[in-house]
Parts: C-alpha cells; structure tokens; sequence
C-alpha cells in the first residue's frame, strides 16, 4: 500500500502535520498550479498503513485521513515488486 | 464493507468534492467520522437518510450518496421528524450547526429532547454563523469577538450538551474535530441508542472565527481546542471538590446515556 495525497483536493490547510504520529506530512514550500501549498511527504513508507495494513486487514492509524476535511488523503494499492534481470552490456 | 480500508470514502458523491468548505474547516472532519460510523453499522444508502438545516454545516448531506433533505433554517429536526415517523425502519441522522440547532430551531430541539425521538443528531458548533459572514450565534463564548460583536460578546453563550442533558434526550456527547477517534465512537453510540442524541462537535472555523480571535491559521485553532477540552470526568471532580472552573475551558465526553422511553423505533 502507498500513501498518496489527492492534490486536487488538498486546500493546504496541514492539519495532517499536525496528527501524524510519525512525522510523515511535512509541510511544504512551493505551491502547485492551483495555488495550493500541498504538505509534502517524507519517507511515506514508515507509515503502519503502507506497511501492515494488508496483515491486519483494517486501517491501523488513519488520523490523518480522518482529520483531514478535503478528504484528501488515501492509500493506493501498490503492484508487487517484480525482480528485473540486469543485462550487462560489454 | 465495514472491513476493507478506508471504506467510509464510497459514501462520499465523488462528482461533487472537493466541497466548498474553506481551507481548514473542520466540517469535513466531521462528516468523516459521522460516515465511518455509519459505515462501521452496517447500514446501507438506501436505508440511511441525512436531514439537513441552513448554514455551512448543512452543506454535508450534498456531498453523500444516500437520500437527503435540505430543509429550511432551523428546521432540519421538525422535517427529520416527519421522516421517522411515516418511516420509522429508515435510519435519520441530521447535520447541523450551532446557529440553526440553538438560534433560530432551538425550541424544535428542545421539544425533540422532550419527545425523545429517535434520532442522532449531530451538531458542528463552531461558534458563529459561518456562511453569512461571522455573525455572533447563541454559542459565541462571552469576550469572543465577531461581526455583530466587535467589542466582544457580551452576552453568555448556550452549553448545548447540558440544554440537551436537562431537556432529557438519551444520548449526550460533546468531542472536538481533533478528537476523531473519540468522535467516531461518540457517533456510532448515538448511532446505536434508541431515542434521541445528540453529538455536539465543536469544529473550528478559520475564516469567520478564528480571524477575528487570534486564531487565523487552523492548525492554531485545534491546537486552542485540544488545550482547552477537560474531559467530563475530572470537571465533574473538580466541580464535587470547589475548584474553580476555568471560564475558556470546556468539557469533554460522554454527558449522558439513559434510557427513557423513546419514540419513533420500529417495533
């Protein structure tokens, strides 16, 4: 699972920096083409949802999808990691 | 459907959002935890019904999938009413906010207490009316400063839980929009008793509050609003042991739950 922030709904309001226990949402610097300064991301993969939400079968934290009144925030289901064959060229 | 993550997202209009509401408005938070509720029931769109007044608030059932009125102001409980009473197997919850609830519908509340319908109700009290421009509302705490009082409120506010408490509804809660677990649950308690309940969720409002009261930015106003909630059990501690209560703190919790005879369930 992958936690994504909908841009086009985000207001920019950072009450989900506000929540996270994990410090996750940072709140960031240049706005985006509707004008919105969109909280940034930092190293989403730390979040309990991204990791162990398909083990427990529920949402495990949520606040900051609960708080957030843009209902902006969300979690997208990822493709499972394929291994690549590196082809060494000489 | 309660099971799989993030579910309560399916009773959202996806068309319709993102919704007018104002950057940092709590009332979205709100509706989020009203519709996991909802959802975590069990309960369908089709056997749900949303009921609505006039105001900012009111807004919500717009945004949700199921069945909805949109009445007039101050009338969202007499319409809701009508409903359970020609339907009582539908579900009826009604969004409303402190200037339609306590101002203009306040004697429909009262009443609907007294009846003890079987209803949920719940109310963004977010101190003012908001969609016509910061107006003072019978909730505006006293020094507060709005619109139609610039020199600070001078009148004491409503405490719309113990108006709820005395005039004897079944259920009565009163969490902010930055306890969202707590409102959760708070909801769906409502949600499972028979009778009417009311669920008072005081939210911030930015713009036409906190403006006005040195509360500009949002984050600012949760954090005023998580500083400032004492939980029910230790004001009642403190009120049992004379210490004084402090006039800017607000409890907290579940106020009451009883079971008088409520009308409107389906037998």
């Amino acid at each position: 699972m992958k936690l994504i922030i909908d841009e086009t709904r985000c207001k920019g309001c950072n009450l989900c920096t506000l929540v996270c226990p994990y410090s996750i949402f940072q709140e960031g610097t240049t706005p985006n083409r509707r004008g919105v300064v969109v909280p940034v991301l930092d190293r989403p993969e730390r979040c309990t949802n991204c990791r162990l939400q398909k083990l427990y079968g529920r949402v495990l934290c949520g606040v900051c999808q609960m708080i957030c009144p843009d209902q902006a925030i969300r979690w997208v289901d990822e493709k499972p990691y394929e291994p690549q064959k590196v082809v060494i060229e000489y | 459907m309660s099971g799989n993550p993030g579910s309560f997202q399916d009773w959202f209009r996806q068309d319709r959002l993102p919704h007018i509401y104002c950057t940092g408005c709590g009332n979205g938070t709100v509706i989020n935890c009203t519709l996991k509720a909802v959802d975590s029931m069990g309960w369908t769109p089709e056997d749900t019904v949303f009921i609505s007044g006039i105001g900012c608030s009111s807004r919500a059932p717009g945004y949700i999938v199921t069945d909805s009125l949109h009445t007039t102001h101050g009338r969202a409980i007499p319409f809701a009413t009508g409903v359970k009473l020609s339907r009582p197997d539908l579900h009826v919850v009604v969004f409303t906010g402190d200037g339609d609830l306590a101002a203009i519908g306040g004697n429909h509340f009262i009443h609907a207490c007294r009846r003890n319908i079987d209803l949920t109700v719940v109310c963004m009290n977010n101190y003012i009316y908001g969609m016509t421009g910061g107006q003072g509302s019978p909730c505006t705490p006293l020094g507060s400063v709005s619109t139609t009082t610039p020199y600070g409120c001078s009148e004491p506010p409503f405490d719309l839980s113990e108006l709820a408490v005395a005039a004897g509804a079944n259920h009565v809660a009163r969490w902010t929009s930055y306890h969202v677990r707590e409102l959760t649950r708070a909801v769906q308690d409502g949600l499972e008793t028979p009778g009417f309940s009311l669920i008072e969720a005081v939210v911030q409002c930015p713009t036409g509050y906190g403006r006005k009261n040195k509360l500009r930015e949002a984050q600012a106003m949760v954090d005023w609003m998580r500083d400032h909630a004492v939980l029910i059990k230790k004001w009642r501690r403190m009120e049992e042991e004379g210490t004084p209560l402090p006039p800017d703190r607000f409890p907290v919790g579940e106020f009451v739950r009883r079971s008088r005879p409520a009308m409107g369930v389906p037998k």
